[in-house]
Parts: structure tokens; sequence; C-alpha cells
């Protein structure tokens, strides 16, 4: 049987098929920001400057980086993101 | 972009930062995760840019990045 | 349904002993022009010079000619099958193929074997490939690279616990649990007011990891908790620590093999454990009842996953919680209540039914608060070794219930507000100090017996339980 695995919805079918993106806060007011490099090359040039603006809008910002680009994060980084920081950015994919 | 889903099954509001060139592989992927995060696309190429390039790349995706994280976006 | 050519069909498998044997009969037929098509569920080489042979590994022709055995032979005649025969057997043989001296030398008859088709899970997997199966559910698909179980967390569909992929498969057998059809609606379920149809209790039962004999309990589990006695929706949204309880008597108790007695209350059990996990189930993905949403509670209890047993009937001596209520012994009933948690009672030296229940009533008082006596309600479970001290004086179940109210009462000077407004509480409290008042209203104390036959301890259920909000029982159909 080489059928693709399909399952069945359980709930009410009230939500879309394709899972919503966590809710955006209001205001971005004290919110900390944590900059993901993915580490390929010209990111950090890019997300110096981010964070230069983001600063500048008093905001806090973390700086993580990925081992590798074509990897996942290590649970360790993302457990680490989620600690500190209210919204991540990661850059820069191409 | 598992990152940003995982990030956001953690609770943090994600954005990926992807070049244009990536529009196309980006969505095929999302469509089986069943899931669509926060993109902000910027032109393509990355690699050749100089520093002066990548911060003006930088200057001009800034607002859209917040619009992307923020309700009032 | 699929059509197949007039003539003969015969359908085999190399790993059947009987159809190893009559190799040379299928030649033999394959001989007679036209006459015959061969289907190999196991070995396209298989059966070796026989004319026509179509790989069935698929089991996609097994499935649509319905075959049971191997070797089977059907003659089809006009577009239809007219005769069919199992097993290896000379004169049906003969007598179906119109043909003499088949299989020379060979014994007259052999018993088949069990066609692939029939294999553990087979038919599930057969019906929604090639069977056209229809479900209203939504399909889900699972990327390649994707884990199943993974994505059942990712889309908030478990209670914290890994569950079990709802696979059409697996729905399907649970949908086979039931004589009731998929769409039929059980009820509106809170607090999202949504109805839930069998498919639906199916695909959650599933989830839970229910056999799909358990399923009538589950189907009856889930229409009690949704009659207005039992409140559910105050049930799901209260800040209380309150689970539905799930209780079940009668034959089908056994049948399932459900637990009565040893750690009742606790894990082990897969009846007990699963049923009650797909009601819990069933609240939070059909009816969105989730906590830090809708669910407020305060604290919670372990319940929340699931809290299901079965009440001993063993014994004789005192009549079931079902008896009690106007069931016979042949019925099988699921009871809902609201319960917290399992506190015990621990007297090991009373020797005398009246020390026992001295026992009793003020564990039974110190309920919720010792001053209330509103909205609290209990099952008292009475262990096998408390309970022979009742057999052994000859108290009935009525007679411990009778001997126990004037020590369940309570001074109105130290009366509790309960979670509602009781004014007459109140004015009671004020005018007459010293009366007394009883800390279960008529019907809202419950005795039940379960536990191991080591213990001399009964246990204590408390839950919500007031004049308008009670226990829910209801018979298990099928």
């Amino acid at each position: 049987m080489t059928n693709a695995t399909v399952l069945l919805d359980p709930t009410a079918e009230l939500s879309p098929v394709m899972r919503p993106r966590l809710a955006r806060p209001a205001s971005l007011e004290g919110r900390r920001f944590g900059l993901l490099d993915i580490n390929k090359a010209r990111g950090d040039v890019f997300l110096d400057r981010i964070e230069a603006l983001l600063v500048r809008r008093g905001h806090t910002v973390h700086r993580y980086r990925k081992p590798r680009f074509s990897i996942l994060a290590p649970t360790e980084l993302k457990q680490q993101i989620a600690a500190q920081c209210d919204i991540a950015v990661e850059a820069l994919a191409d | 972009m598992h990152d940003i889903r995982d990030l956001e099954d953690r609770g943090v509001v994600g954005v990926g930062i992807v070049s244009a060139e990536f529009s196309t592989a980006a969505a095929a992927q999302n469509a089986s995760l069943g899931y669509d995060p926060a993109v902000v696309f910027i032109p393509h190429p990355i690699q050749d840019r100089t520093d002066e390039e990548m911060r003006a790349l930088a200057d001009q995706a800034f607002d859209a990045i917040i619009r992307a994280v923020s309700a009032s976006g | 349904m699929k059509q197949f050519p007039d003539g003969l069909i015969a359908v085999v498998k190399r790993d059947c002993p009987t159809c190893a044997l009559i190799e040379p009969v299928l030649r033999q037929l394959a001989a007679q022009d036209g006459l015959l098509t061969v289907y190999t569920q196991d070995d396209p080489a298989f059966p070796a010079g026989a004319g026509t042979v179509v790989d069935d590994r698929e089991l996609e022709n097994s499935y649509h000619l319905g075959v049971a055995f191997v070797p089977t032979l059907i003659r089809v005649r006009d577009g239809s099958e007219a005769e069919r025969a199992y097993g290896w057997d000379r004169s049906e043989w003969e007598a179906l193929s119109k043909l003499q001296g088949l299989g020379a030398g060979l014994p007259a008859s052999r018993p088949g074997c069990g066609s692939r088709t029939q294999e553990p899970g087979m038919r599930a997997r057969l019906t929604v490939r090639f069977g056209g199966a229809i479900f209203a559910a939504r399909s889900i698909p699972v990327a390649p690279s994707a884990d199943d179980i993974e994505l059942c967390y990712e889309r908030g569909w478990t209670d914290g616990l890994p569950v079990v992929p709802p696979t059409r498969e697996r729905v399907l057998e649970m949908l086979e649990g039931t004589t009731r059809k998929p769409q039929d609606v059980i009820g509106v379920i809170p607090p999202d007011r949504v109805e839930c149809s069998v498919e639906k209790a199916a695909i959650n039962a599933v989830m839970a990891g229910c056999k799909p004999e358990y399923f009538p309990v589950v189907l009856a589990a889930i229409e009690a908790a949704l009659v207005p006695e039992f409140g559910l929706h105050g049930v799901i949204c209260t800040t209380n620590a309150v689970a539905p309880v799930i209780m079940v008597n009668g034959p089908i108790a056994r049948r399932i093999g459900m637990n009565a007695r040893e750690n009742v209350f606790g894990q082990g059990n897969r009846a007990n454990a699963t049923i009650g996990r797909a009601l819990q189930l069933v609240v939070r993905n059909v009816g969105g009842g989730r906590p830090g949403e809708i669910d407020r509670a305060c604290f919670g209890t372990p319940g929340k996953y699931s809290f299901c047993f079965a009440e001993d009937e063993s014994g004789g001596a005192w009549e079931s919680y079902a008896l009690e209520k106007g069931y016979s012994k042949q019925a099988s009933t699921v009871t809902l209540f609201t319960g917290d948690g399992v506190a015990p009672i621990i007297d090991q030296s009373a020797r005398t039914p009246e020390e026992l229940i001295g026992s009793y009533a003020p564990c039974l008082r110190a309920l919720y608060h010792p001053g209330q006596v509103v909205d609290v309600a209990a099952f008292l479970v009475v262990s096998p070794e408390h309970a022979r001290i009742f057999h052994q004086a000859g108290w009935s179940k009525q007679k411990v219930k009778d001997e126990l109210r004037p020590l369940l009462q309570v001074r109105s000077r130290d009366l509790k507000r309960g979670f509602g407004v009781d004014d007459d509480a109140e004015r009671l409290k004020r005018e007459s100090p010293d009366a007394c008042v009883p800390k279960f209203r008529s019907g809202t104390l419950n005795i039940i017996r379960a536990g191991g036959s080591a213990g001399l301890f009964s246990a204590m259920i408390s839950g919500l339980g007031s004049i308008t909000i009670g226990p829910v029982t209801r018979e298990i159909g099928t």
C-alpha cells in the first residue's frame, strides 16, 4: 500500500485547513526582538541594520545565529529565543 | 520556515526574510506544512551586494517587517 | 462494482498449501481456451503455466470479488456471479467447470486458507482504497516528510498526550463498532454548540486509543453528557476542578474488559483510560472546550485526561447504582457525574457498620468546606473489605444512607456560602443558628462499590451537584 497518509479532521472545522499564524500584538511597544541569523553570507549586514532601526525605536534586541543555514535551528536555540523574546525575525534565505 | 512555525508554537511571533527568488519554493513548502508563516521578500540576488546595498535593502524592508509582526499591520 | 468477464475465476496465493497442491488443476482449466482467469494474491509467477494470471498483490480484484478464502473458484455468467466454491473439492470444481477428471491423483478435497483480504486491518485499508469509503470530515493530508503524531499536536488536537492519528482506515474500523450511521447526529456539543456526528465521535475515539468494541460506550457517554441535567457547559467552563466522570454498569463492562477492582481509578486499563479520554477529546475538538480559553479551571484535575471506570457488581449483596436507578441487570449503562478527584477514607480498625459510618461522616462533612452544603455532591466508593463489614451485619445500601443521614448535618451557624447565592441559608443562619441542615441535599450523595480486594479503605469523589444539576444515566446501545 503506497497511499499517502490522510487524517480526518476531528474538529468542528470552524477554522481553515491552513493553521492561522500566531496572533499579532496590537502594539509593539516594549516588545523584545530576536534576530536569528541563518548563517548565510551577507545576512549579518542586513540584520545589523535591522537591529539599529529597532534600537532606534526603543526595542530590546537579542542576536542569535544558527550553526548552519541548511538545518533546523537547534532546540536549545529556540528555547533561548522563546525565553528572551516576543518577536523573532529570521534572515536571510536566498 | 520550519523555524518560524516552531517559534510561533512556542509563543514567539515570527517573520522570515527571504529573497524573492524563493517565493515559489516557500509557497510549496507552506502548502505541505499546512501553515503560512509571515514572510517579507527582498529583491534577489543577495550574495554579491555591497554593505551599502545591504543596508539599503534593510531600510526598504523594515516597514514590511514591522507590519508582519504587529496587528495594526 | 467492478465487472468481471464470463468464464471461470480462480483466486489463489502461493503461500496456501492447497493452492500449491492444485496448481496442475489450474493448468488443466487454463487449457480450455479463454475459460479461466487466475488472480494471484502474493506471487505473480504462481501458478506457473496457467494461462491468464493477473497480479492481484494490491488485492483490488480479490476485494471486489469478496474473496474470504483461497482457493476460490467462481463461475461468472452474463456478467454476474453464478456459483462459487471454496477450497479444493474435486466434485464441486468439476460441477462448476463442467469438466471431468480434474486433478487426477490429488486427494478428493482439501480445505483452503484465509484470503489475504482477511489479514488484520486489511478490510478497512481496501475499503478506503477501492471501496469508495466516503467521509464527511475534512481530509488533512500528511506530507511525506511529516510525522503524523506531531501534526496532531501542531493542529491542537491533543490533550497533551500523543493521540493515535485518525486515518481513514482506523475511523472506518471504529465506525464498525456501532450500528449507528456515520452521519447520525448525537447532539450539540458545548461550548461552541456544534453538532457532533457519529463520524466525528469515531475520529476522536480513534485518537483517544479506543477499540471499536468500546465505541457504543463512548456514544452513550456523549449522549449522557449532553442531557441538560448533567450541565456539561458548566462543567467545561467552571473555575472548579471537576471533570466529567463516566461510570459503566452492566454486562458490557466485563465484555470489553473494564476495570472495577484493583487500581480502579488508576492507570493501566485500556477501556477505562480511552473511553474517558474520548469524551474529553470530543469536548475539546468538536465543542471547542479548551483550557485557557473557555475552560477556566483554577486547578483542573488529572481526571480531565480521562476519568472512567466500571462499578464492581460482583457478589450482589448490594444492588448496583444502575439497579437503584431502575435499570435491569441485563442493561448496560453509562452514568455521568462530575468529579474532582479521589479522596481516600482510611479506617483500618472499624469492626462494625456503626464505627465505619462514624468514620465516613466527618470526612464527607468536610468536602469542599465543612460549612458548605450548596452545590456539593459526592460518590462514596466502598471497597470490598469495607463492604464486607456492612454485608456481614446485613446492612443494605439504603440502610447505610439512612444511618449516615443524621450524621451528615451541618449547624446553620457554621454554614458557608456556596458557589451561588443562597439567601435561605443566610436567613437561617441569622434566625436559627442552632438548626441543622443536611450536607447533601436529597440525592446528592451516592454510594457505589469498587476497588481492590485488599485495603480497608473507602473513597470519596466530590463534585458539583444541586437540585438542578446531577448524575445522568443512559443505556448503552449498539
